[in-house]
């Protein structure tokens, strides 16, 4: 059986590298956003959902809220939930960069878009 | 609302349990989000949202070592995902009594594979075409012994549709189901327990994905109650996989038996008595 090649290397290091990354920056928005909560409110009682809205709205809502210059603690604990879900949407648009590009594995490529695909339509729908 | 400060406790409580007994945080999250008075579908949206974060933490560490096999993991992820929709649309419309008895039952499951859980040793076995077409193969290296292991995939056309149930039952509960993908990696695929395990973890990631967002368009994700418990539970699991070195293999199975069957029992009998 062949070796591993250096690009199959190079994948699963940088699928490491986009989980890693991904879930410690979600850990440290949500904490910010807490801690800010308290020293603001002197309580951490919050209480709201996530209605009528998909990833993509949330999203887009969250963004607006950024470039408006609107911190607050909200807007940061849902900046770490957005980057809690991104990461393994992230880590699999990244498989599919290295099937397609570096791999060409044809096969592999396919299957990776159909994953992507699901889980982009599904965030997708309302 | 349940105060910040249980909520944080408890997450921590259930992140710790989870990743010493190597079950996952949802397991013991989920009945004790119940017991605060959570309503369940709250519970388990949170939980899979949480699971997400514990799996990929520790996904990355294995990714980089080598011993994941992403070939395997992005071909059974197709059959996951769709399975997980599938089980938390199914979440959604039911009422709460029988999600209750699934969980037990699913408690109950898990106790009897723990109690009756002997080492399965992994042998090589043949190879058939359809697996060898999809080449699911690969080799890892072995830190204890210096060596690369090479090993190939077995009767992937079973695994395949294994894994689209497993994704069922994490999206319907909302828990990681990685003991049932273990199995299905272990007896059916014949993969070596290390990268069964590990591979798992990086299913697991995408399955809790497919999952939350069906939670997420039914509108049962709440960040109050996201935020507590998911830092509570990732904190947990990092102090459980530092402690697991430590504690003896018997000890933590014994305490996890007590732990699993309580909760089992509690489950089932709110199910079936009513709330």
């Amino acid at each position: 059986m062949a070796p591993e090649t250096k690009a199959e290397l190079e994948m699963d290091e940088l699928v490491g590298y986009i989980l890693q990354v991904g879930v410690l920056l979600s850990m440290v928005l949500v904490a910010a956003g807490l801690v800010w909560e308290r020293i603001r409110t002197g309580q951490l009682a919050l209480d709201y959902r996530i209605t009528n809205m998909n990833l993509f709205d949330f999203v887009v809502a969250e963004l607006r809220l950024t470039l408006h210059g609107a911190f607050g603690p909200r807007l940061l604990i849902n900046l770490g939930i957005i980057t809690l879900l991104l990461t393994p949407l992230v880590r699999v648009a990244a498989s599919m960069v290295y099937f397609i590009g570096f791999l060409r594995n044809w096969k592999y490529s396919l299957f990776t878009a159909f994953v992507l695909t699901v889980l982009t339509y599904s965030l997708f729908l309302r | 609302m349940v105060s910040f400060e249980l909520l944080l406790l408890v997450s921590i409580a259930a992140g710790f349990v989870g990743a010493m007994s190597g079950m996952g945080g949802g397991v013991v999250l989920i009945p004790a989000l119940t017991l605060l008075g959570v309503d369940i579908k709250h519970a388990i949206a949170v939980s899979i949202v949480s699971i997400i974060a514990t799996s990929s933490g520790s996904a990355s560490a294995y990714a980089r070592d080598h011993i994941t096999n992403l070939k395997v993991g992005m071909f059974l992820e197709m059959f996951t995902i769709v399975g997980a929709i599938a089980g938390a649309s199914i979440t959604i419309v039911s009422s709460t009594k029988p999600l209750y008895i699934a969980f037990g039952a699913v408690l109950l499951g898990s106790w009897i594979a723990l109690l009756f859980a002997g080492h399965v040793t992994w042998h090589e076995g043949r190879q058939d075409a359809f697996t060898r077409w999809l080449e699911l193969e690969g080799s890892y290296p072995d830190k204890a012994t210096g060596t690369v292991i090479e090993y190939k995939a077995r009767r992937a056309y079973f695994g395949a549709p294994a894994m689209f149930g497993a994704g069922m039952i994490a999206g319907l509960l909302g828990i990681g189901a990685g003991a049932v993908k273990v199995l299905i990696h272990d007896l059916i695929m014949g993969l070596p327990p290390k990268v069964s395990t590990t591979t798992s973890n990086l299913i697991i990631g995408v399955t809790a994905l497919a999952g939350t967002s069906v939670y997420l368009m039914a509108g049962l994700i709440n960040p109050g109650l996201v935020a507590p418990v998911v830092l509570g539970v990732v904190a947990g699991a990092f102090l459980g996989t530092r402690l697991l070195v430590r504690l003896t293999n018997q000890a933590i199975r014994r305490f996890f038996l007590v732990v699993l069957l309580v909760l089992a029992v509690e489950m089932l009998f709110r199910g079936l008595r009513g709330i």
